[in-house]
């Protein structure tokens, strides 16, 4: 369990965190979200020990990081939002690099590394410089070099930036590998549909302050009202918005399109009561074409869309 | 074992570029150049080699390519390690060496000795053309262990002072010039006093001492004594020390120094701690002050 507890970071005028708190739970894939500019590396460095907050405490478990930051760092793996890499090393002699520095005895380095290459798939290029390295290549080398100390803490930041679709799915299901070796995953990103599939809790942080934490559901439906189903229908679209507007466990309708013919609705409750509303739709001949109930990690973009807006994110 | 892992990594990477085989084929080839035209100027002058010249020209010879070598080592030890810390901020690596095991002295004795086996295997590879001068004679074996001696010693003050300069300046081109700035004013700091204060000022008894210690620390003094028997000893306090003996000492001093404050540096916002903590060492030393009012 990390614990970050009032946390300050000032560099002389700017005011990266403010007052933040937070609670990652261990296991979790823990995603932060916020414009550039809100804090998020800032947070990541001090989780990693290499800054120190200026005011407030991080502990993991029982340690406090001012305090021990060598033993922090000796359990965290972090991977910058930057590749850092040595251009005129392989990529194995890269890896047996850190693993050298990390203190891994020369006898082991060899296996551990090869175990690395095959965990991010790389093997077949063991023997390529590193600067030959594809974006996908080089992002998934740099995993293997945060992991080559076996940390019990990832520290991820923008890990999918300048992925292809392709190469970010296979990042992904890595990341769901990790967690299943129990490991604590700490990911900051832009791509919130990404972050929403894939983590089991999110924070959203703007201008170094926290606006929410939690579950992406508890998110979703803290900042963007209850959820949210779509309906299209063929024809009768006044009737339909009538009759939804009656229902007493709807509290919102709304447009889902300019001709009208798709009607967004909030709606309190279960799939039970999803089922209660196509079922009175039905009922009433209304011609439904579909009926899609809006996923919380669909509507996590709209919501962070909604919070940020006016935040400058140059 | 860190230690070993990053002076292997830096070994390997600064030996694999390009640029490292042409500068020890244009370091070669200026000493061979230069060797060659003062033995056709020799030749020319003397109308052949006489037998009775031949010591002299191998003193004469060895001393050309020492001076050489000096200056050649003065201007290509910085450009091995004046970028050694801040290039790694730059290439945004030096986050990933601090999540390491890797201490803060293990981390530049890894770069400096990195940055000066590449010093010392330019002195290696020119050996040969050094032994060149004992076809000649004129010069004993001790001769030539003192001036390798003072090489190393130059490399490493060279060395360290530009190591600490990429510690504490943010970027590598401001501190390459400083480093290269230091050199000039090192190597020819003697005489830039000299010709500022004067000959008159430097002899009197309250200067002499400090001129002792300037050229005590001169590279150019110590190849010199090695060379030649010009300068016989130094009077630093109530030491007589051959001048490379001298110069040796001052550099090795130097270098402790500037290394040890290297690894107090390193750390990030390392300046920031400094500073609060001649705050809080001036907040102490204030009610002490009161009391004595």
């Amino acid at each position: 369990m990390i614990k970050i507890q009032h946390v300050y970071k000032r560099y002389h005028t700017i005011h990266a965190l403010e007052d933040l708190s937070l609670e990652i739970p261990q296991g979790a894939i823990y995603g932060l979200i916020g414009p550039n500019g809100a804090g998020k590396t800032t947070l990541l460095r001090i989780l990693g020990a290499l800054i120190s907050p200026t005011v407030g405490q991080v502990w993991f478990d029982n340690k406090e990081v001012t305090r021990s930051p060598t033993a922090i760092q000796h359990k965290v793996g972090y991977m910058p939002d930057f590749f850092g890499v040595y251009p005129d090393l392989t990529t194995e002699e890269y890896l047996e690099f850190y693993a050298g520095i990390h203190g891994i005895s020369r006898s082991k380095r060899a296996s551990v590394v090869r175990d690395l290459l095959e965990l991010v798939d790389l093997t077949p290029k063991r023997d390529a410089a590193v600067e030959d390295l594809s974006r996908g290549m080089k992002q998934r080398l740099c995993l293997a070099r945060a992991l080559i100390h076996d940390p019990e803490i990832l520290l991820l930041d923008e890990p999918a930036a300048g992925l292809d679709p392709r190469a970010r799915m296979e990042f992904r299901e890595l990341l769901r590998t990790l967690q299943g070796m129990g490991k604590t995953i700490v990911i900051s990103s832009h791509i919130l549909l990404e972050l929403a599939e894939m983590c089991s809790d999110i924070a959203i942080i703007r201008a170094g302050q926290l606006v929410i934490a939690g579950d992406v559901e508890h998110v979703t439906h803290s900042l963007g009202g209850g959820q949210r189903v779509e309906v299209r229908v063929l024809e009768r679209a006044t009737d339909a918005r009538q009759l939804l507007k009656e229902m007493p466990e709807i509290s919102n309708v709304m447009d889902g399109s300019n001709d009208g013919e798709v009607i967004q609705a909030e709606y309190m409750g279960d799939d039970r009561t999803l089922h209660n509303i196509l079922a009175a739709l039905m009922a009433h001949d209304v011609p439904v074409i579909s009926f899609a109930p809006r996923r919380a990690a669909d509507r996590l973009e709209e919501v962070y869309m909604s919070i940020t807006e006016g935040v400058s994110s140059i | 074992m860190t230690f070993a892992a990053l002076l292997s990594k830096e070994l390997r990477s600064r030996l694999r570029r390009e640029r490292f085989v042409w500068v020890v084929i244009a370091y070669l080839l200026i000493m061979a150049l230069l060797g060659f035209g003062f033995l056709q100027r020799e030749n020319a002058f003397n109308g052949g080699y006489q037998v009775y010249l031949l010591s002299q020209i191998g003193a004469q010879l060895y001393a050309l390519f020492s001076f050489v070598e000096l200056f050649l080592i003065i201007f290509i030890a910085p450009a091995f390690t004046s970028t050694a810390i801040n290039g790694e901020k730059e290439r945004q690596t030096f986050d990933l060496l601090l999540c390491s095991k890797l201490s803060a002295f293990s981390l530049l004795a890894g770069k400096l000795i990195a940055g000066l086996a590449n010093v010392l295997l330019l002195i290696a590879a020119s050996i040969p053309l050094f032994s060149l001068v004992f076809f000649f004679g004129g010069v004993a074996p001790a001769q030539v262990l003192s001036t390798l001696v003072v090489f190393v010693m130059t490399a490493l003050l060279a060395g360290t002072f530009s190591l600490f300069c990429s510690t504490v300046l943010r970027r590598p081109t401001i501190s390459t010039a400083v480093a290269y700035a230091f050199s000039v004013l090192w190597m020819f700091s003697y005489w830039i006093v000299y010709f500022l204060v004067g000959n008159s000022l430097l002899i009197t008894s309250r200067w002499f001492i400090w001129v002792q210690w300037l050229n005590a620390s001169n590279p150019i003094t110590a190849v010199n004594s090695t060379v030649s028997s010009g300068i016989s000893s130094f009077s630093l306090y109530r030491l007589h020390l051959a001048p490379w003996v001298a110069y040796t000492l001052v550099c090795l001093v130097v270098s402790i120094i500037l290394f040890l404050l290297s690894t107090l540096f390193v750390r990030p916002n390392s300046l920031d701690r400094f500073q609060s903590w001649l705050r809080n060492l001036s907040k102490k030393s204030e009610p002490a002050k009161v009391m004595k009012g």
